[in-house]
């Protein structure tokens, strides 16, 4: 194991967290899209509430474009992207540059395409490309803490998705295992008995979904960090 | 024989864009990060010509790292009257910090960035010589390697000299000097204009990129810190920080940016410093009036490498040619860097010119002139055309066991065609340097 600096880990977390963010929220977004196009118009605002995000948008077009493209939004996929990016690209020495052009790409393509009307199509290339990031950090990046680390992060951000989205419990059981094999190959500090509570809820069949909010606040509090970085 | 490499700039862009090879700029107190401008035509340099370039260069770093030696330790240059004291103590870049600390290895320019342009006649003029934090070799060396994928064929027909070995270097360089522990490049973040250059350079070198706050300085020593508590020791340190935000017991006070604590360090031999503090004594615009005299004075050489006519104010003599002569000289604040600074007399109004007199009569030790070299114009590509416009090069000197001269360079040009300044920074582009095998 080499030696990774608390700004470095924080980064390294955060990386997983935000792509993961991009690549499940737009997911997510690709059957809300497709259930606006002649079903719901206002399937968007049940997104908004899963996801616990303002609904700023007032229709199914503003939605489509500024949620995925603005910049000025927060919570954006543009933005989450660009926050992935930030992280990033403080680790190159970790990452690579090759690992790190996959970002690159997913940036400059979403800068080229936001307006042409087919958002699920535009996106499919940057799902590709962040499929490609996490294989090249799988090659490229030689530290295995520092993937677990980033690891870490991409599932812990996954389950807190899948807990809101609503997935069946079979996803849930199997991203919590993927986090807390994860957890066993750092050395970072985390909180074991929220981790415990978090099992006693989600091992518990469907009964834990009445508990929700509990269960994403046990998620939250697992991990943390003494210097928050990009977060 | 670059041709190919015209024909398909757009996929050399393509990746650049790809690779993020960027910098950053502040305009209006904002940060903004833009591709820096490519241009697929070479500067083509050939054998003979870089014979002669490295033997000089090499001549004139070694001779540069011999006055650092001097000006901290014995001083003989000064006693011998070959420098006015005044000039290295007034010298914004003299730290007497650093006084009778002697680095690793006895290198104090380990990097040395040497800025040349070539005049009319072929004849190569030193304009600066950068031995702080010169940056740069990062773009000619990740465009050369992005141009051999998008044309090999460009580079299996013509014979240039590889500039691959330049992190190799770099990390040989690092090894010499350090006092045993890891390598490590301190950058001051991901807002500093060169923040590309750190963290590619880093990746290549298999050096540790890291933050000022990750280092910490216990028992005399330097360290990394882990996330954990962990601790490894750092032998070399290449800072991409400016000397006076280094360290802020030393410093300036409240930088935040330094690591408290590192000169001690660095003054017990714990450390080795990439670049030496204290070196802009010696890349002092002043003091580069000097350095033909520094080739004859420690190595008893004629210096090989001109410097471009150049004359002090600070000299009556000189300054009163200065001051009769004002409209065709370009005037430089020694102060200065990046482009800033400098000002081309015949681009001056009356009262602009009124002022400029006044201030060098008031602060002669402040300002160098020298005449217009009229260097040569390179082309670069302006949409299908070929344009003629005014480029420098920068060339890079390492300082180890021996002094190398790496075999290519930063080629900058200016984009405007009334503009001789070519800096990134003022909206200058970049071009890929060869030098010719044979």
């Amino acid at each position: 194991m080499g030696i990774i600096s608390v700004e470095k880990a924080d980064r390294l977390y955060w990386l997983g967290r935000y792509t993961e963010r991009v690549f499940t929220t737009v997911k997510f977004f690709f059957d809300t899209y497709d259930e606006m196009i002649d079903a719901h118009d206002d399937a968007y605002v049940n997104y908004c509430k899963r996801l616990n995000i303002p609904d700023i948008y007032g229709s199914k077009y503003v939605f489509a474009r500024n949620y995925l493209f603005d910049e000025k939004d927060p919570n954006s996929v543009y933005s989450n992207l660009l926050r992935a990016y930030d992280n990033a690209v403080m680790v190159r020495d970790e990452l690579s540059t090759i690992t790190l052009s996959y970002l690159e790409l997913s940036i400059n393509l979403l800068k080229q395409c936001g307006s042409s009307g087919r958002p699920v199509y535009d996106f499919q290339q940057i799902i590709d490309y962040l499929y490609a990031f996490w294989g090249a950090m799988d090659d490229c990046v030689e530290d295995e803490e520092c993937r677990n680390i980033v690891k870490v992060g991409r599932y812990q951000e996954r389950l807190d998705l899948y807990i809101r989205f609503n997935y069946p419990v079979r996803s849930i059981h199997r991203e919590f295992a993927r986090l807390v094999n994860r957890l066993q190959h750092v050395r970072m500090h985390y909180n074991k008995e929220k981790l415990a509570e978090l099992a006693s809820y989600i091992e518990n069949g469907d009964a834990w979904r009445e508990r929700f909010n509990e269960a994403i606040a046990c998620l939250c509090s697992i991990i943390y960090f003494e210097s928050p970085a990009v977060g | 024989m670059y041709r190919k490499l015209v024909d398909h700039a757009d996929d050399t862009n393509r990746l650049l864009a790809r690779y993020g090879v960027k910098f950053g700029i502040y305009k209006n107190g904002e940060f903004k990060e833009q591709l820096f401008p490519y241009d697929p035509i070479p500067r083509i340099i050939s054998r003979k010509e870089f014979d002669y370039l490295e033997a000089g260069l090499r001549q004139r770093v070694d001779a540069l790292n011999a006055f650092l030696f001097d000006v901290y330790h014995d001083k003989n240059i000064i006693r011998d009257g070959i420098i006015p004291e005044d000039f290295v103590y007034s010298s914004k870049g003299y730290l007497p910090e650093c006084e009778k600390i002697t680095p690793p290895g006895n290198i104090y320019s380990h990097i040395s960035g040497i800025d040349l342009v070539q005049a009319g006649d072929g004849t190569w003029y030193v304009l600066e010589d950068n031995l702080r934090i010169p940056s740069g070799a990062s773009y000619p060396l990740i465009a050369r390697e992005i141009s051999r994928r998008v044309s090999p064929e460009t580079f299996s027909e013509t014979e240039i000299m590889p500039n691959r070995y330049y992190a190799a270097k770099l990390r040989e360089m690092m090894d010499y000097v350090s006092t045993g522990g890891i390598h490590v490049i301190m950058t001051p973040g991901r807002y500093n204009a060169a923040f590309f250059e750190h963290s590619y350079l880093a990746e290549r070198a298999g050096a540790v990129l890291a933050m000022p706050h990750d280092l910490l300085v216990e028992d005399n020593k330097l360290y990394y810190m882990d996330y954990t508590g962990e601790k490894q020791k750092v032998g070399a340190i290449y800072r991409r920080i400016s000397d006076e935000y280094m360290d802020p017991m030393y410093f300036v006070p409240d930088s935040f940016i330094g690591v408290p604590h590192i000169m001690d360090v660095y003054k017990s031999g714990n450390v080795a410093m990439i670049n030496a503090p204290g070196n802009g004594v010696a890349d002092d615009k002043g003091i580069y009036y000097f350095v033909p005299k520094m080739v004859e004075y420690y190595l008893h050489e004629e210096p090989i490498l001109h410097n471009a006519p150049t004359y002090l104010a600070f000299y009556e003599e000189d300054r009163k040619y200065i001051l009769d002569h004002l409209r065709t000289l370009v005037v430089k604040d020694v102060s200065e860097a990046g482009g800033y600074g400098v000002v081309f007399g015949d681009k001056l109004t009356k009262e602009e010119l009124k002022k400029l007199r006044q201030v060098i009569l008031e602060e002669p030790r402040r300002f160098i002139a020298q005449e217009v070299i009229d260097f040569i114009d390179l082309n670069i590509m302006e949409g299908d055309e070929e344009v003629p416009r005014k480029a420098d090069l920068r060339a890079f000197v390492l300082t180890g066991k021996e002094t190398y001269v790496w075999p290519c360079g930063l080629t900058r040009f200016s984009r405007n065609p009334d503009s001789f300044v070519v800096n990134s920074s003022q909206g200058g582009g970049f071009k890929d340097t060869w030098v010719l095998s044979r």
